[in-house]
């Protein structure tokens, strides 16, 4: 039995003995590599459960869902080891009880899938301490480095050209489980902080205002990044500010639910390479 | 609408001499909202003053920006002038365009410039400034002091004689701490239970002071001048209400070779014992842990020698909540633990003991009766080693700080040794003599000039034991040569560590504590009695090591802030505090984590029936100071600094 | 040839320490350049990054961060908050292009006002040899011109 139809007779067990009241899942999307999310209540249901190499967004943001987990009833979700640190953030964020959600986990590796051991999200503290040895990707550090050679000025161009094409379309607010505020800052008009108009100057302060509040929460996933309309690179900004609370911090986002936020804590000897 | 006075002072000519005044005034009269715009000599003067006032009472108006002098210098002068003219003192902004303009530059044009800019920055925020109001907070006004050592004995007697209630709490069956087991105490030298136990007396006997031995804090809820504190009063199996304190259960009681706390366990003591023959109270406990009774229902033997009846083995522990103001935190330190210095033998030669043991053993009440007798075999030993720094300033075993008193101690057991053993012979390794204080420096030079005490610089490599003597091997740095010296007893002056349990306890109790575990002042120079959490108080060893007469002085010293707190019956803060939008906030608890007073608290928010809608931070201001830490962690933008509010700075940032 | 360019500064300060340490280069008579303007906080930790982007909107060409020395903060931590946030903007903020010497952050105390006249100085002079920070203050006359149809 491969791992899709493992988990789905799961699921469908789960649902029957009432042991959670949803499954969040991936199903048939628009076309054949593409996932969709997709709300399963009842077993027969699970038949629309899909998991496959295409699985790759971070479902968790649908646990906020206004209401869903207040009843205290569980709910089951399909998550990658990027996912189960957002459970371990948002539940030291005391935005959900971890013990609410069960976790199908899984991994992908060249487009294939692997389960994951585990499922509540504490199972998974050694999945993710593998990551974090493993480091930030690679990949994403050879791109951002590239940004990093070239002269502020140039950057800064970059950046105005990139940001200049937002807008403001709030995609990376909604897809992003850290996006959870009932009130964003960009809505905040007494006083006007952000700048709400599609201009560049409050394109610029949007996105780095956004950069700032996911600098040590961000676990990229990379839903803002494929969900912009107008491919902003989000995941450089992001993924710069992971490697900055990583390297002066050793803070990697979401290792357990006891995590303190990286900005709400400090240790005295925090490095300091650059105060006058 | 705003109707904004700016009074723009020439302080003489300190402001005027760089900033063109008429030109300052007629920019700033221009500016939307300005009502009225004066200038004036001096407006800190009487009439100065007057002239604002006037102004506020005859425009009626909303805020008042005065551009003189440094806020730090006169804001008060001129919120008072605003509440006497009926404005609310908030509603004022004070533009610094002399310290921070017409004195630190040189170009007329540039300083008036800059002075308008300044003016109309604030001129923008005063608008949107919000009348504030002193906070009251209410104040019951009886302390809590939690440890019974010479530290929380002082604070206590000092508070109750000037007429408050006190509670001091004591984990351990009596008070007295670590001071009841020294023998003497330097420079003085004169007997410590001699000076202790009358002030042990004098507390439990204070009307004022309800001493609560035997009995641990174990939670703490509330802020300054509203603590709720719950104490566990553990089961004695004695009843105090009747217990004479005759000592016959002790007497009669089988089980006695139970090693004694209280004498380091050079001596024994029964397992219903009292720690010391002075205790305070004088009624024994029952060490449930070592009773036959409680091990197998049988001996009672104390219940039955009794003659009134009071052991009581249902006794259970009870929980007491106890409503207190103030909080005075004196839980004093423990002794390090030797079993570090492998290379000293501690643990492995019976004669290589603490300090803390030979005080035991020169106490005329210790084991020994004031004899100076080796543990091992009872013999009195003819050469003793003192090694000074064993565990202090020793980076390899954790502890970088001094430890303060060992010094003292070390200069005064070699007297006390050479009093009592005339032929003796003393060695002292030391690194420093750190002998600060008043009559201490004195008192280390008696030791060596009259009582000869063996003062080598140097450190001890190596200690091991060959034909019944303890072999010392050091190096005397100052004659630049190694040294050997067979000993009969070798006294390791320990370093004074935290009690093991004292983090755990500063979490209980809400206080900062340092990487050792000693617990945090709210600043070390200015405010080294309070802890951040306002009304909790810190005196003795539990922040630093420190001797008696520091403790004792800083007791006082925390009992002097507590009477202070408690002479009036509502407490009145700056109104300078954070305040959380119920709407907005998401409940991710950042900033409560991020306070650095523990000044945030959940709060739920219901519907009618009472079913949690959501949970939203809160901001106790009784306990906020006012920092805006929290501000600028929040991101919806759901907490505000009164004072500092987000429209407030916008505005000013955006006239710049 | 026309007039040497003066540069704009904002300095956010707590109230503890730097702005003591202004008020004392102003008690001491010391002299520096006027092209700073101080905006005064209860403490670093008050400090938001929305303030720095909103001083260089408003035109500022440097925006310097001040407070307490660590250890010395008025309400023993906020120095602290703010260091750590500190780091991650200002990593932030050079990624986007905004030159690590137009945001500066230092540590005065109430007793350096000789330190602040210095600090004041240079970084006058350095932002004077910069020049003018154009690339950020277009994004705002697009809006002005925007906010005029």
């Amino acid at each position: 039995m491969g791992i899709q139809e493992q988990y789905r007779s799961e699921a469908a067990g789960l649902l029957s003995s009432g042991a959670v009241k949803l499954v969040i899942g991936f199903g048939e999307g628009s076309t054949v590599e593409r996932r969709r999310p997709v709300f399963v209540r009842t077993p027969a249901e699970t038949e629309r459960l899909v998991l496959d190499g295409g699985c790759v967004a971070n479902l968790s943001t649908y646990l906020l869902t206004e209401g869903l987990l207040s009843d205290g009833k569980s709910v089951a979700v399909f998550l990658k080891p990027d996912g189960i640190r957002s459970i371990n953030i948002l539940a030291a964020e005391a935005q959900l009880n971890p013990e609410q959600v069960v976790i199908f986990g899984f991994d992908i590796e060249e487009g294939q899938v692997r389960a994951l051991e585990g499922r509540k999200a504490s199972d998974f503290a050694p999945v993710i301490g593998v990551a974090k040895a493993a480091g930030l990707s690679a990949e994403l550090q050879k791109e951002a480095e590239l940004l990093d050679q070239i002269s502020a000025a140039e950057r800064f161009e970059y950046w105005k050209d990139q940001f200049s094409k937002c807008i403001k379309c709030y995609a990376c607010r909604q897809v992003c489980p850290m996006c959870y505020c009932r009130r964003c800052i960009v809505d905040v008009n007494q006083p006007q902080w952000v700048n709400t108009s599609s201009h560049t100057l409050g394109n610029f302060e949007w996105n780095i205002v956004r950069a700032f509040h996911l600098a040590g929460r961000c676990v990229a996933c990379g839903g803002c990044d494929r969900s912009c309309p107008v491919n902003i690179p989000l995941r450089l900004i992001n993924h710069r500010m992971a490697k900055e609370v990583l390297d002066a911090f050793d803070y990697y986002a979401g290792e357990c639910a006891e995590q303190k936020p990286v900005l709400a804590t400090f240790r005295q000897d925090d490095p300091e390479t650059f105060i006058l | 609408m705003a109707k904004i006075g700016v009074f723009v002072c020439h302080c003489g000519e300190n402001i005027a001499s760089m900033v063109d005044t008429a030109n300052l005034v007629a920019a700033i009269s221009e500016h939307p909202g300005v009502e009225i715009c004066l200038e004036y000599k001096y407006f800190c003067s009487d009439p100065g003053q007057e002239t604002v006032k006037r102004a506020v009472r005859e425009h009626n108006l909303t805020g008042v920006v005065v551009a003189a002098c440094s806020p730090r210098m006169h804001e008060q002068t001129f919120r008072k002038a605003c509440a006497e003219a009926g404005l609310n003192p908030y509603m004022l902004e004070l533009a610094n365009i002399r310290e921070q303009c017409s004195w630190v530059h040189t170009d007329k044009e540039e300083a008036t410039e800059k002075a308008i800019e300044i003016t109309r920055s604030l001129v923008e925020k005063v608008k949107r400034n919000n009348k504030l109001y002193p906070i009251s907070v209410p104040v019951t006004r009886r302390a809590m002091v939690i440890g019974g050592g010479i530290a929380g004995i002082q604070a206590a007697l000092d508070i109750a004689s000037a007429g408050r209630e006190v509670v001091l709490v004591e984990r351990e069956p009596s008070i007295g701490g670590h001071m009841s087991q020294i023998s003497e105490t330097f420079p003085t030298l004169d007997c410590s239970q001699c000076i202790l136990t009358p002030r042990m007396v004098e507390a439990v006997q204070h009307p004022n002071i309800t001493v609560m031995t035997y009995s641990e804090v174990e939670e703490v809820d509330g802020y300054i001048g509203n603590f709720t504190v719950k104490v566990r009063r553990k089961a004695r199996y004695v009843r105090m209400e009747t217990c004479t304190g005759c000592g016959d259960c002790i007497q009669k009681c089988p089980v006695k070779k139970i090693p004694s706390e209280f004498e380091c366990g050079l001596g024994n003591r029964s397992a219903i014992y009292t720690p010391f023959a002075q205790a305070v109270p004088n009624v024994p406990v029952i060490d449930r842990s070592r009773c036959t009774y409680f091990k197998n229902g049988k001996c009672a033997i104390c219940k039955k020698t009794c003659q009134i009846d009071s052991i009581d083995f249902d006794q259970q522990d009870t929980i007491e909540t106890i409503e207190v103001g103030a909080i005075v935190v004196a839980t004093g330190f423990q002794v390090q633990n030797t079993s570090l210095y492998g290379e000293y033998g501690y643990g492995r030669y019976k004669d290589v003991i603490t300090g803390l043991h030979f005080e035991r053993l020169a106490s005329a009440s210790g084991p020994t009766a004031g004899k100076i007798l080796r543990p091992s075999d009872g013999k009195q030993p003819e050469t003793v080693v003192f090694i000074q720094c064993a565990g202090s300033r020793d980076v390899s075993k954790g502890v970088r700080y001094c430890s303060k008193i060992c010094c003292m101690y070390t200069a005064k057991h070699a007297m006390l040794y050479a009093h009592k053993v005339h032929d003796g012979d003393t060695k002292i390794f030391y690194m420093d003599i750190r002998a600060a204080g008043k009559g201490y420096d004195e008192f280390t030079r008696r030791a060596i000039e009259e009582d000869h005490a063996g003062y080598v610089r140097g450190r001890v490599s190596k200690l091991y034991e060959e034909n019944g003597k303890l072999i010392v091997r050091g190096v005397d740095m100052l004659l630049g040569r190694p040294v050997e010296v067979a000993a009969d007893m070798v006294v390791l002056a320990t370093a004074m560590v935290p009690q093991p349990d004292a983090k755990e306890f500063a979490k209980i109790i809400g206080i900062g504590y340092d990487e050792y575990g000693f617990f945090n002042e709210a600043h070390l120079k200015l405010r080294p009695v309070e802890t951040a959490t306002a009304g909790i108080y810190l005196a003795g060893a539990c922040q630093s090591p420190k001797d008696i007469p520091d403790s004792v002085s800083q007791a006082s010293a925390a009992a002097a802030k507590i009477l202070g707190l408690f002479s009036r019956e509502h407490l009145e803060r700056e109104p300078v505090v954070a305040t959380v939008s119920d709407s907005t906030c998401a409940g991710c608890w950042g900033c409560a984590t991020a306070c650095p007073y523990n000044a945030i608290d959940q709060r739920d928010i219901t519907d009618r029936n009472g079913n949690v809608i959501k949970r939203v931070a809160s901001v106790n201001p009784g306990l906020c100071q006012g920092c805006g830490t929290c501000v600028s962690f929040c991101r919806s933008n759901s907490i505000d600094l009164a004072g500092f509010t987000e429209k407030q700075i916008f505005a000013e940032v955006m006239a710049l | 040839m026309s007039e040497p360019f003066e540069p704009k500064i904002v300095a956010f300060v707590c109230t503890y320490c730097t702005y003591a340490g202004a008020d004392l280069a102003g008690t001491s008579r010391m002299k520096y350049a006027s092209n700073v303007r101080i905006v005064r906080l209860p403490c670093t930790g008050r400090i938001s990054p929305m303030f720095i982007l909103k001083a260089l909107q408003k035109g500022a060409d440097a925006v310097l961060v001040s407070g307490c020395h660590p250890g010395d903060c008025h309400f023993a931590q906020g120095n602290y908050h703010a260091r750590r946030r500190w780091t991650v903007f200002r990593a932030l903020l050079s990624f986007t292009g905004i030159p690590e010497q137009r945001i500066r952050f230092s540590w005065i105390s109430a007793a350096e006002g000789a330190k602040f006249t210095e600090l004041i100085n240079n970084l006058t002079e350095d932002i004077r040899k910069l020049g003018p920070f154009e690339q950020y203050h277009e994004l705002q006359t697009v809006i002005e011109t925007q906010a005029t149809y």
